[in-house]
């Protein structure tokens, strides 16, 4: 009997998510095309060719061929050799250039007396990329500069000499997960996790606003087979999950493809994982969505959110280094596990095995908002399938009263403390 | 003339009294920058991450190795939390974002050390966390170098090299780094002096589309419109001033926070930005207003505003710098007001430079407040035919 009714449910809400054009918006071209946009934008990966320019006060070959290597460098490209540092900053004003290579005019000789020479490099911070590519471009340059004169010293020397001084030794930088250590294969995956949740939250918060109105004009009447509340809540979370199903593997498989972005993942793992994460998502949605008056309020409570998650999810800035109110707070939303999960089992390649924490923090709160919903699902129900809004004012006014009679409470409490302490003053 | 200006007050009136009868708005012009303005400056109020876990591996494990282990000394920024044995221990640690990243000193360092071979050590980062990886990598870096020049020094110098020549022979050239207007490189100062107008501008988006798209769907559009004489100019302009004045006070907070609180940097003073802001906030209702006549529906109105108001974020140029977008969308971002916005922002208060370079910025914005003018009929022509489609 509840199969059937689940199956009912599960139908009827089907049946209204594909009719409902506003929900089919969130639910299928949102997703859809917003991840296209964004991936698109950041398709680059990296800056390349910032433009910058040049006071060369020394002009020698060196300098010279410095400046000739830093002009071929991806990273950097030189716009405009300047007679003075004046020039310079007035082509950065006008955003001709982000950066000025300034070399000292006793950069030759220093070099020449075997002394260390510095190349100033001005950097506009107005993004933090420029600054990164006048570091790496500059570096580079100067790495394969410093190995050619210190081959031309050892060159002099006897065999003997050469021997026994010791090698310098070098670095090399390699960075894991994300080879071109582009904007796109770091951010991407968040903003894909976040628009699985966010459209979700929109999508069901619309269909409970819809509802809410209706039953607010006396249009809705709802079958027998709305009786369980358990078996409604499943009923509709099935609904969903076989919607973003689809939508997921879209989402999560053919766009990053798309993009050529890495995708390491296994099959198992990521299905593994994605699956209670869309659990989690649905019944926080539902869970939400009870509060939502009409259908277009959701946009101005939810769309925010987004905002403030993606920083939550700590892919930006470091979990390690967040304020603990904030990190806690963090702990409740599915994107933030969703994130961090995904973010490892697509760029990084991790097993199941290795994003554990997260996948087990999705089930907690997949059973958390579930068990949420069910009683505020039953709430209504039982208060004659009493609508949301009424539901949270009547809540609401509950919740006054007791802080009413709590902050009364702690008035006379301390007016008696008052009174017994100016008691014994006087004794 | 006294008609007119009763006409106004009492949309204002009015306007008011709706205001008040929703929590929604309550929500979301007050409590949602608000929310977002504490959280940003909050989160990042380190400026920068300092102690990200990074990690050792030692597979050479000789004099030369060790010296090099030893002089790795920590930085601010980084601390070594572990050393692994080997490359694969290493490599999960960092898949389960124990670390950000790890040196690695290979089998065999030593011996090319002294054999005239150029030996190596590694920096691996995890870069699929961008930033605690390019900060670490910084660090790295630096550890690195100063870790073989010690190593090397120590042999150059007791050879009788004076330090001079030391460091002239080991690092010939060296790059001396001075970053403009934010030398600690603070993140709080890079994100948050665009991420709270952002959000601001966002919710201005939205409410103002969706206040004038409710007058349409609840039927009181008529009302609002003969409240006002039937001027749709003044019907509008009168119903968004009270909004107006409750995001100027937003804007007011956020600047105080950001540049007198949080003391970012603000070479102009204050006026230059405050008209930034205030421009902002004008310029987003004026292209609200533009989108809410243009398309007779709430729910694709409001869904135009919100994508306007999300993508404005990357598009702006903030994290991500406009010319390294592709081309269509270099010159879709013309069309942002807080792409005008970002700009001011990095000419006055970041940089400090003369205002007439940043005129056309300012001019940009007053363009987006009399863009409603084009269409601004359509809307009064809605007011008087809608019917609402859910």
């Amino acid at each position: 009997m509840w199969v059937k009714n689940l199956l009912y449910v599960c139908g009827k809400e089907l049946k209204r998510t594909l009719s409902d054009v506003g929900v089919l918006v969130f639910f299928i071209i949102v997703p859809l095309l917003y991840p296209l946009l964004y991936a698109y934008l950041y398709s680059r990966e990296v800056v390349r060719e910032v433009p910058v320019v040049v006071v060369d006060e020394c002009r020698s070959t060196t300098s010279r061929e410095f400046l000739r290597k830093s002009d071929a460098t991806p990273d950097l490209k030189i716009v405009s050799y300047c007679s003075d540092m004046e020039e310079a900053r007035n082509l950065m004003r006008r955003h001709k250039a982000y950066g000025v290579i300034h070399i000292p005019a006793e950069f030759e000789r220093k070099l020449s007396e075997g002394r260390q020479a510095t190349v100033n490099l001005y950097c506009d911070m107005s993004g933090l990329l420029y600054y990164k590519a006048m570091l790496s471009g500059c570096t580079i340059v100067s790495l394969e500069m410093n190995r050619d004169i210190q081959m031309q010293r050892l060159s002099g020397l006897s065999d003997w000499e050469k021997d026994t001084m010791t090698m310098p030794i070098e670095n090399e930088y390699v960075t894991m997960f994300n080879p071109t250590n582009g904007f796109q294969a770091f951010l991407i995956p968040a903003v894909l996790i976040l628009v699985l949740q966010q459209t979700l939250v929109l999508g069901v918060a619309m269909l409970a606003g819809t509802e809410n109105e209706r039953r607010r004009s006396g249009a809705l009447i709802l079958g027998e087979e709305y009786g369980n509340p358990m078996v409604v809540l499943a009923g509709k979370g099935l609904a969903y999950l076989l919607v973003y199903g689809f939508t997921a593997t879209y989402v999560l498989c053919f766009v990053p493809w798309l993009f050529h972005m890495p995708q390491l993942w296994q099959l198992p793992t990521l299905v593994a994982f994605i699956v209670p994460f869309l659990l989690a998502s649905i019944f926080f949605a539902i869970c939400i969505s009870f509060f939502v008056r009409d259908r277009e309020s959701c946009f101005l409570l939810f769309v925010f959110v987004s905002v403030p998650l993606i920083f939550m999810s700590g892919i930006s800035w470091p979990t390690s280094n967040m304020p603990a109110f904030w990190k806690v707070l963090a702990q409740f939303f599915p994107s933030t596990h969703g994130v961090n999960g995904f973010a490892r089992i697509n760029t990084a390649g991790a097993l199941l095995q290795d994003v554990r924490i997260e996948s087990i923090s999705l089930w907690i709160l997949t059973g958390v908002y579930f068990m949420l919903s069910l009683f505020i699902y039953e709430r209504m129900y039982r208060s004659d399938k009493m609508p949301g809004v009424e539901f949270v004012m009547a809540m609401r006014t509950r919740v006054r009263r007791d802080i009413r009679v709590a902050a009364r409470d702690i008035k006379e409490a301390g007016q008696e403390l008052k009174e017994k302490l100016e008691q014994r003053k006087k004794d | 003339m006294s008609g007119t200006k009763q006409g106004f007050l009492a949309v204002v009136r009015r306007e008011i009294l709706r205001m008040q009868s929703r929590p929604l708005y309550g929500l979301s012009m007050i409590f949602a920058p608000l929310f977002c303005f504490v959280f940003f400056t909050s989160l990042m109020r380190e400026g920068l991450p300092e102690s990200l876990p990074a990690g050792v591996v030692d597979e050479d494990n000789t004099p030369v190795s060790r010296s090099i282990l030893r002089n790795l000394d920590s930085y601010q920024q980084t601390e070594i939390i572990r050393q692994y044995s080997n490359f694969a221990e290493a490599r999960e640690a960092l898949q389960k974002n124990e670390i950000y990243g790890f040196f690695y000193i290979p089998k065999g360092t030593q011996e090319k050390a002294s054999s005239q071979e150029q030996p190596k050590i590694s920096i691996y980062t995890n870069s699929a966390y961008l930033i605690p990886s390019s900060l670490l990598y910084r660090d790295m870096k630096t550890m690195a170098t100063m870790a073989s020049a010690a190593v090397g020094r120590e042999v150059l110098l007791a050879k009788g090299a004076n330090m001079d020549q030391a460091m002239g022979f080991l690092q010939p050239i060296k790059m001396d780094m001075r970053p403009l207007g934010n030398p600690w490189l603070n993140y709080n100062v890079y994100l948050s002096n665009t991420m709270l107008p952002a959000v601001l501008a966002l919710m201005i988006l939205m409410v103002t589309c969706f206040s004038i798209h409710t007058e349409l769907k609840d039927g009181t559009a008529r009302e609002w419109l003969s409240l006002s004489g039937d001027n749709i100019l003044k019907a509008v302009s009168a119903k968004l001033f009270p909004q107006t004045m409750l995001f100027s006070l937003m804007a007011i907070i956020y600047l105080v926070l950001l540049y007198g609180w949080m003391g970012f940097p603000l070479h102009n003073g204050f006026w230059p930005m405050f008209a930034a802001a205030e421009l902002l906030i004008l310029a987003s209702q004026g292209f609200a207003v533009f989108i809410a006549s243009a398309i007779p529906s709430l729910r694709w109105s409001l869904s135009l505003c919100t994508l306007w108001g999300v993508l404005s974020i990357p598009i702006s140029g903030f994290s991500f710098p406009v010319m390294g977008m592709p081309a269509p969308l270099q010159a879709l971002s013309y069309l942002f007001p807080l792409r005008y916005y970002f700009l001011i922002y990095v000419d006055q208060a970041l940089n400090g430079v003369p205002l007439v370079y940043s005129a056309w910025f300012y001019v940009a914005m007053i363009a987006f407040i009399i863009l409603p003018l084009v269409d601004i009929s359509l809307l009064r022509k809605a007011a008087h035919e809608y019917t609402y489609l859910p």
